[in-house]
Order: structure tokens, then C-alpha cells, then sequence
């Protein structure tokens, strides 16, 4: 089965190097604005997100190198 | 004559037949002749009425410290088990410079809920290097062992501090790409990481600091042996769990390596996440990919005091923080505190529909015999006082020696369970073996398959279950010469009662080194247990010959 065959999930991505939320917002969702996009990212990864709470990850920057982050809301499935 | 000849039994072979009646007989550590056997031997065992299976192969396991004082991984050996695989979740003692031995005793204790003490009244700490962590469990060795070598383990080899800051630079990824190359050739079966554990620190893990350009050049070194690559995903959210076996299978088609990932577990709320999960597991098999996830049999059943971190309270940080971090006497005078309290019963909340069914298992005091065996809801009335308050006040009372049991928390719907266990694209594992001693017993899931779904159930044959757990994991993780009686084959065998194979209540047992507890369960039903050639274990006699062998990869059995 080609991956093209695959069946749809929820589209993610890996960190790339640097990546933060505002590197993600700006290459993944381009036709939002930045802090709407930002604030739907997070929205969507609240197991990155939500680490800020706890004072997890790197620095300032909560997102670890190996997170998968969704770069769309959970699909609907029925 | 031979060694050893096994007599009128039924033979599940491993391979998935029906079971046919013959004698088997060994000479040296391999099975010579299967079928008729008019020849004496040095030793004969009269298996009528029984089942002579492959021994049986734990896939998912930690006994990488207690194999330092328990060459037989006890109990795991009398269950019928021959071949253990530790060093799961990015986790392994080895390769561990000496500095670094505290900071990876902390994340054992964190994650796998080993005791501190444990470590530092039975180990002798004399090894660095993988070759040499294996020299050490050599000595004495009963039971099989196939070791993962930890992702974080390497990383914290190669990076030192930096290994929890950052991502690695080409030359560290290099390195680690040597270590990994060296682990291999000392006889690790494959690479560990993990996307979900915490350290002692309640810090991520350092695997979890690695991009994927340091995780494909792993795995492309992998490739080069054929290992396994073992993960934990953020199993708790099918969406994620999903994005990691893509991440898998493109790993394993990109390199032609095997991949497994635990656990999956199957309740009630998440049968159609669960479908979804092997609904892409059978899309991925159908592109040539090897992503196998491990699923337990036994339901989840969690006991805890408050004398050791608890996972059912992870989730909780005000009472996880206390029962992390404080002294027994803090954590006391922390439950005694008005304010503390109100803190607390706030954030229990969630645990609202536990109390009715959460049973108090032992307490050290006479006063509190009377409530063993009750649900903290029942205490709470006879105490006119609410359920988590009773909790805090029997463990004040208790000197936090008050034990408490949640049972059947999940993963306890037969049909469900047993439609992931029969199926085809189903790894059976995950026993967590050795670890969360002070959780629950990790031992005896082999005869709760049997028990339970073969013979109470009906929902699998025997010798499907027979092949599930031996001819499928060796085929899985690349085993040579074992997984299945036929002449040929190296002997480890497990004789076994199928009217009476189950795994035994659960108890709380002192055999830990520094005094230590936890939870095991015996075997029922398990006669005799043979690894290479020999008697390791037998219901009559208890542990007997030390034969078992750190398994050795591929490219070293192609190599002989």
C-alpha cells in the first residue's frame, strides 16, 4: 500500500531544530495571524502546552525536541 | 541414552497445530527427537495429562536490576517464562559511567517504582560498559535474557548534563551511534526510548530531549543488526499514539528493522481510539511496516500506601508532589494539616467513583485489622467521616503502612481484551516484569492467559495462546533457534496443567534486598521449566540448574 493510500488521521509534525511555537505558527498555519495561530496550536497540544504549568521542557520555550505537534484540530470520526 | 526425555505429554508446539500426544528428548541444551522414544535417559519426566510447550517469552520487562541478585528473575521463571527482554522504555543499567549512577537509580525508582534501597543494598556496582553489565548477570544466569539497550541511557553516555538541555549535535549523534554499535555487538536485541516518562526530578526524560534526525540515526543503526525498536507513546491519546507508529513504520520500511510499541490498553471509554489505533497498525502491516503493539492480559489492578509515589495519584500534583518528595514524617504531618486536607479532598475529587470499590488490603496496627478487606466507602461510614479522609487518617495511623487496592481500574472487558489478544497483528507482552513492585504483581500474566481466556473464556484456543507467547515473539524479535519444539532447537520448554495453569493470588512479600516488599503472585499449574536442556525449575523441587544465556543477536549467530 503506497503512503499516499494511507487513510486520513490528524496531520502532525516533529519539532524542527529552533522550532518554537511562533516558528511553527508562521510555517505551518501561514494564512492565520500570528497569535491565532499560535493560540490554535496550543490549543491543540495541550500535552505541550500545558507542561508550562508544570516547568517542564527547554527554558522558555515548553516544546521538547521529540513532541509530535498537531497542526490541525482532532478530526471527527463517526 | 539421552539426557533428558519428557513422556506422554501433549505437544503444542509453538507453531499454531493442533496438539499432538508425543515424548520429547534432549541431549546437551537441544531438543534431539520429537515422537516416539523407546530410549532411556539420565532423567525422565512423565508429562500424562499435561501440555509441553516452547517456554514462553516476556517481551516487555525490567528485571535489569533484580537479574544483579535474582539470576532466575523470580517468579517469572516458575510461570513457565525461559527468555525475559529488559531495558524497555529507554531505560537499561548499562552503558552507565560511574557518575551517572544515582541520576539513573532515580529515574528507575521515578518510573519503574524500584526502591531506592534495593539498589543500594544489592548491587554492587562494577560494570560501565554494556559487555561488562552482561559479564555480570552472566553469573548465575536461570532465566534467558535478550536486553534493550536505553535511549536515555546513551544519550546520558554520550551527553552528560546536556542530556536533559538539548539536542545532540552531529558529532554526539555519532557517537551515540557508536555506543548503540558496541551495546549491539555485546548482545543487546535493539534500542528503547520513550515519549512519556519523567525523572526523579519530574523532568522529562533525556530521550525525550532527541529530534528525529537523532532517532533515524538510530534506527539506521539498527538496521545494520535487523533489531527491535521499542517505544512508549503518549498512550493515553489515540491521536498521538497513531502520529508515533506512523513515526514507526517509516523507520521500519525506511530501515528494515521490526518495531513495538507499549502499552494499549482496551477499556470501556476507548474501544473506538483503540479500533482506530489497530485500524492504522493493519494499514501500516498492509505497506510492508512492522509496528507491533504489545498488549497485557491481565486487567489493571493497582494497589498503593503512601510510603512510595503512587501512579494513580500522578495525576493529582499537590498529593504526587508530597508522596514524591516528602519524608514519611512530612507526608503524616502534611495529611494532619487542616489546610493541607481541604487541598487535598479538592483534588481527589475525580477519584469519587473509586470508593466504593477500593479495598483496604493491610494494616500494621490491631486497631485497624477490623476494616481490612472493606471499601473505603464502608470505613468512611463506620468512621463518620468521608473516604479520602479515611485514607489519610488510616495511613497517619498506620505510619503510611495502610495498603489500598483498586481493582479492575481497566483493560477488564474479556471479549475486547481477547478480540486485541487474538489478533493477528497483536504482540502479547507488556508484562512491565520486575517493575512497579509496590504497584502490583507484574508475574503470572502467562497463566492468567491460560486460565482465563483458553480455559474459563473459551475466547482462545491453547495453542494459539501457546504460539502468541513464544513462536510469535521469537519470530518478532529475531530469536534464533527458540519459540518452538522441534528437533533442533535449543530445549526451553514449559510443562504445564492446562486444567489448572493460573497465576496465583496476589501477595506482599519481603525479598527485596534492603528489606524491601512487593506485590508477586506464584504459579499454579506449572510443573516444570526447562532452559537449555536443563531443570531450571520444577513444582517438586523448586529452582534447580543456571543455564540461561544473554541471547545473542543475529549477526553473531551468522557469524558462528
Amino acid at each position: 500500500m503506497p503512503v499516499e493510500q494511507l487513510s486520513r488521521v490528524r496531520k502532525s509534525i516533529l519539532p524542527q531544530v529552533g522550532d518554537d511555537w511562533s516558528h511553527i505558527a508562521s510555517r505551518e498555519l501561514p494564512d492565520l495571524s500570528e497569535k491565532d495561530a499560535i493560540a490554535s496550536l496550543q490549543s491543540w497540544n495541550l500535552h505541550v502546552y500545558m507542561r508550562a504549568a508544570a516547568r517542564m521542557g527547554t527554558g522558555s520555550n515548553n516544546i521538547l525536541p521529540s513532541d509530535v505537534i498537531f497542526v490541525e484540530p482532532p478530526l471527527a470520526y463517526g | 541414552m539421552y539426557d533428558l526425555v519428557i513422556r506422554n505429554g501433549k505437544v503444542v508446539d509453538g507453531s499454531g497445530l493442533p496438539a499432538f500426544k508425543a515424548d520429547v528428548a534432549v541431549m546437551g541444551n537441544r531438543i534431539v527427537k520429537i515422537g516416539q522414544v523407546p530410549e532411556s535417559a539420565r532423567e525422565e519426566i512423565d508429562a500424562a495429562g499435561k501440555i509441553v510447550a516452547p517456554g514462553f517469552i516476556d517481551p516487555h520487562t525490567h528485571f535489569d536490576a533484580q537479574l544483579l541478585w535474582d539470576g532466575c528473575a523470580k517468579p517469572a521463571l516458575a510461570h513457565g517464562v525461559t527468555t525475559i527482554v529488559p531495558g524497555n522504555c529507554s531505560l537499561s543499567l548499562a552503558p552507565l559511567k560511574a557518575k551517572h549512577r544515582m541520576r539513573l537509580v532515580g529515574m528507575f525508582n521515578q518510573i519503574e517504582e524500584m526502591p531506592l534501597k534495593a539498589f543500594k543494598e544489592g548491587v554492587v556496582w562494577d560494570w560501565e560498559t554494556f559487555s561488562e553489565y552482561i559479564t555480570r548477570i552472566r553469573k548465575g544466569l536461570a532465566i534467558n535474557v535478550a536486553p534493550l539497550v536505553g535511549h536515555s541511557v546513551i544519550r546520558l553516555w554520550v551527553m552528560n548534563e546536556a542530556a536533559t538541555e538539548r539536542t545532540a549535535t552531529d558529532a554526539e549523534i555519532a557517537e551515540m551511534q557508536s555506543v548503540l554499535r558496541e551495546c549491539l555487538d555485546a548482545g543487546a536485541a535493539g534500542l528503547s526510548t520513550s515519549y512519556v516518562d519523567m525523572d526523579e526530578k519530574l523532568q522529562p526524560v533525556p530521550s525525550r530531549y532527541a529530534d528525529a534526525r537523532e532517532v533515524d540515526a538510530l534506527a539506521s543503526v539498527l538496521g545494520e543488526y535487523g533489531r527491535v525498536l521499542q517505544i512508549v507513546p503518549e498512550f493515553y491519546d489515540s491521536d498521538l499514539t497513531i502520529a508515533r507508529l506512523d513515526q514507526l513504520a517509516e523507520l521500519s520500511l525506511k530501515y528494515n528493522i521490526p518495531t513495538t510499541f507499549s502499552p494499549l490498553f482496551m477499556n470501556a471509554d476507548n474501544v473506538d481510539a483503540v479500533n482506530r489505533v489497530m485500524a492504522r497498525v493493519d494499514e501500516q502491516f498492509a505497506r510492508g511496516a512492522r509496528v507491533w503493539p504489545q498488549v497485557q492480559t491481565r486487567p489493571i489492578d493497582i494497589s498503593f500506601s503512601f510510603s512510595v509515589p503512587s501512579l494513580l495519584f500522578m495525576r493529582f500534583p499537590t498529593w504526587y508532589k508530597i508522596m514524591r518528595f516528602g519524608t514519611p514524617d512530612e507526608i503524616s504531618a502534611f495529611f494532619s494539616d487542616s489546610e493541607n486536607r481541604v487541598k487535598l479532598i479538592a483534588e481527589a475529587a475525580p477519584l469519587e467513583g473509586l470508593w466504593p470499590t477500593l479495598i483496604l488490603r493491610h494494616v500494621e496496627t490491631d486497631a485497624n485489622q477490623k476494616y481490612v478487606g472493606k471499601t473505603l466507602k464502608e470505613i468512611a461510614e463506620l468512621r463518620k467521616t468521608t473516604p479520602v479522609e479515611a485514607m489519610m487518617d488510616l495511613s497517619v495511623e498506620e505510619g503510611l503502612e495502610a495498603h489500598f487496592l483498586s481493582a479492575g481500574m481497566g483493560h477488564n472487558d474479556d471479549a475486547k481484551v481477547a478480540g486485541l489478544l487474538n489478533h493477528p497483528r497483536v504482540h502479547i507482552g507488556a508484562s512491565d516484569g520486575g517493575a512497579h513492585i509496590l504497584s502490583f504483581s507484574t508475574y503470572g500474566d502467562t497463566g492468567y492467559l491460560f486460565s482465563h481466556f483458553v480455559r474459563d473464556l473459551n475466547l482462545m484456543t491453547v495453542e494459539s495462546a501457546v504460539k502468541k507467547i513464544t513462536s510469535d515473539t521469537a519470530a518478532i524479535w529475531g530469536i534464533p533457534e527458540r519459540g518452538m519444539l522441534k528437533e533442533g532447537m535449543i530445549a526451553d520448554i514449559a510443562i504445564f496443567d492446562p486444567s489448572t495453569i493460573a497465576r496465583g493470588e496476589e501477595k506482599f512479600v519481603n525479598d527485596v534486598p534492603g528489606d524491601g516488599h512487593r506485590y508477586v503472585r506464584d504459579s499454579h499449574g506449572v510443573d516444570t521449566v526447562i532452559v537449555g536442556g536443563g531443570i531450571a525449575w520444577s513444582e517438586a523441587k523448586g529452582y534447580q540448574d543456571a543455564r540461561g544465556e544473554v541471547l545473542p543477536g543475529v549477526r553473531e549467530m551468522v557469524a558462528a
